[in-house]
């Protein structure tokens, strides 16, 4: 009950040269929480529209629960959608917005009141029944429009950036509701958002998606520590993670990082990843993420730990970070709050060097095998 | 502080009296209508004319009553024929109004923008232009001296639809998504979410429309040969250019001219309430 099945699924709309979905193919088990997360415009409303059946679908195919669903229309999809603007109608009352959609279905009178009145209590807005969605704060007017789907009980729900017009202390409890809610349910969730904290704490898979094209599907934990490329690197992680162009080098059987400022010897796991790099001269993008740059005040010594200075350094309470530069290269550095630095300070910068990435520098991708799944 | 936001600033005292007096200027001949149908003989004929009425009496109305008990065709015929196709009409452009305007807006079809295009060229015609056009079309459709003959010049109202539009495109998409979602048909989208959305804008155009159509005269003169199916708005007409120079006819039109005011009154005012009630209340924004 309620998987899906994208198979290389495009859309174009009239009139734009680019899909805004290109060759979306991606299979959705049963009961998983699957997060679209990219940047604005990349098509994640888009895929989820299609989902939903809102959106033609311009090739490819879409199975729900093996069954071709392209030309199904939304309201024989067995799914539930919440919108970024929750779309309460403004008309009826909180339990008639409830509970409209069972009503349209035929569902029994006192069968529909039994519903919404647990759907109510799960979600604490049983006092808010006989109200219209204009006298709803938006944290009322979002668990509505929660209620709504969930009265249903479809197969699959859909949700379009529904938290992001709360502000960030309702966002966050929310979240954990939503997660706890998930869990209960086990409907397959289909979660559109472009918060990767919401992406990262919410999914049990996330998809980033740029430009239309998927990046990587993977589990949060593996998206944070196998990047498939650049973009994903860069993307999930806040602050974002370091990138750091030089060459690779081989000298006397062992790989060196270097670059004008920099002469890193890599630990031999990396060495497999070069081995494959055919070209005479590699060039790659290190990455590595503020955690893993290391920070000690004293001297350098030119090997483990070079000079860099201090540009500028920023608390957030739990962390703080520090910008540093090493020559022309720029690091973020995550370090205790204890520990401070001020601007101009010099201290010794190094890298946790079982914790580095790389890049190609023209494509892109992680020479590391295994980040992707293509 | 609270007190200091709502002290009276010198601006809003100008903008109060200046719209007072406005206002006050734009009911003139409205007081005036209402003064003037019950003014006797002698006050009708006084110069200058009175606005207020100083000794009033239904006289007028007795006189137009017997009148009108003398015609041919009862005054109570001409008053059912108007109320039919008013109501009709009121009906009828309500219901082609808005499913074309929620067409318009929400959906993407061939020849869209040439029918945005016309509807909108429609709007400049002055009605006289039409008028020809209209008379071969009812006379061509042999529905001269119908019911049907009054409405159906009426029902095309560029003006109303324009208006829906404009209205209905500002509903949410999300809205009516979420209601397909729901299960809802696309009827059930036009009549359970945009019908009761749209309704400051249904009561602005039926203001719209129930003026135009109890005072048009237009297809009773034009398209009905029989007296029998013209309206009251005709009746009152050739009353008050037909006796203009008597001076029964005084008395008759100034009693006429309140009664066919009346309606007009009432209806404003029902529906302007629901305007302002809907607007009020409802969620959208
Ligand atoms: N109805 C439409 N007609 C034409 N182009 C569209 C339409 N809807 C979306 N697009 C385009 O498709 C691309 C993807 O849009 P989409 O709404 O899926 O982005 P998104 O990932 O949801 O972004 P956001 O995070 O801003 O919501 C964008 O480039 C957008 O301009
Ligand atoms: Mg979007």
């Amino acid at each position: 009950m309620g998987s899906i099945k994208f198979n290389h699924v495009y859309k174009n709309y009239r009139g734009e040269s680019r899909p805004a979905v290109n060759d979306f193919h991606l299979t959705i088990e049963e009961g998983e929480f699957l997060v679209l997360v990219g940047p604005s415009g990349c098509g994640k409303s888009t895929t989820l529209r299609m989902l939903a059946g809102l959106e033609e679908i311009s090739s490819g195919e879409l199975y729900i629960d093996d069954k071709f669903v392209n030309y199904v229309s939304p309201k024989d999809r067995d799914i539930a959608m919440v919108f970024q603007n929750y779309a309460l109608y403004p008309n009826l009352s909180v339990y008639e917005n409830i509970a409209l959609g069972l009503k349209l279905r035929k569902t029994a009178k006192f069968d529909i009141e039994l519903r919404v009145n647990r759907v109510a209590k799960v979600l604490e807005i049983s006092h808010l029944l006989d109200r219209k969605p204009s006298q709803l704060s938006g944290g009322q007017k979002q668990r509505v429009a929660l209620g709504r789907a969930i009265a249903r009980e479809p197969q699959v729900f859909l949700m379009d950036e529904p938290l992001s017009n709360l502000d960030a202390k309702l966002r966050a409890q929310t979240r954990a509701e939503l997660i706890k809610l998930q869990a209960d349910l086990k409907r397959t969730t289909v979660y559109v958002t472009h918060d990767q904290v919401e992406a990262m704490t919410m999914g049990t898979r996330i998809v980033v998606m740029k430009d239309g094209v998927i990046q990587q599907v993977a589990a949060p934990r593996e998206l944070y520590d196998k990047p498939a490329n650049l973009f994903v690197a860069g993307f999930i992680g806040s602050p974002q993670m370091n990138f750091i162009e030089g060459v690779v080098t081989l000298e006397e059987g062992r790989y060196y990082f270097t670059n004008k400022r920099l002469k890193l010897l890599l630990p031999r796991e990396y060495d497999v990843q070069f081995e494959r790099l055919t070209r005479s001269v590699r060039n790659v993008i290190m990455g590595v993420r503020p955690e893993h740059v290391l920070l000690k005040p004293g001297e350098a010594d030119g090997e483990e730990y070079v000079a860099g200075v201090v540009q500028m350094t920023e608390v957030t309470g739990a962390d703080s970070y520090v910008y540093a530069a090493i020559g022309d290269y720029k690091v973020i550095a995550r370090t205790e709050p204890e520990i401070s630095y001020r601007k101009d300070d010099v201290p010794a910068i190094g890298f946790n060097k079982g914790k580095l990435h790389f890049f190609d520098v023209t494509t892109g991708e992680s020479l590391a095998a295994g980040g992707t799944e293509a | 502080m609270i007190r200091k936001l709502r002290r009276v600033t010198p601006f809003q005292v100008v903008l109060v009296t200046a719209f007072t007096a406005l206002a006050a200027f734009m009911s003139i001949p409205i007081i005036f209508i209402l003064n003037h149908a019950f003014k006797p003989q002698s006050e009708l004929f006084l110069f200058p004319p009175r606005i207020f009425v100083q000794d009033p009496s239904f006289r007028n109305f007795e006189i137009l009553l017997l009148h009108a008990s003398n015609a041919a065709v009862p005054f109570t015929r001409y008053l059912f024929n108007s109320i039919v196709v008013v109501g009709l009409t009121l009906v009828g452009v309500i219901v082609v109004s808005t499913m074309a305007a929620y067409v318009i807006a929400k959906y993407r079809f061939h020849f869209k923008g040439l029918i945005m295009g016309m509807i909108t060229l429609s709007l400049m015609f002055a009605p006289e232009t039409v008028s020809i056009p209209r008379y071969l079309i009812i006379s061509g459709l042999h529905i001269n001296d119908t019911y049907f003959g009054h409405i159906l010049p009426a029902l095309a109202s560029p003006v109303a639809v324009f208006m829906l539009i404009g209205f209905i495109s500002q509903i949410p998409n999300e809205l009516l998504e979420a209601a397909k979602i729901d299960g809802a048909s696309q009827l059930g989208i036009f009549t359970k979410m945009v019908l009761p959305l749209s309704i400051p804008a249904i009561a602005t155009i039926s203001i719209l429309t129930f003026q135009g159509a109890w005072g048009d005269v237009e297809p009773s003169t034009l398209f009905m040969q029989s007296e029998t199916m013209r309206t009251l708005a005709f009746y009152v007409n050739s009353l008050i250019s037909g006796l203009q120079n008597s001076v029964a006819g005084q008395n008759m039109a100034a009693a006429a001219g309140l009664l066919m005011f009346i309606p007009n009154l009432i209806i404003f005012l029902l529906f302007q309430k629901r305007v302002m009630e809907t607007m009020v209340h409802s969620g959208i924004k």
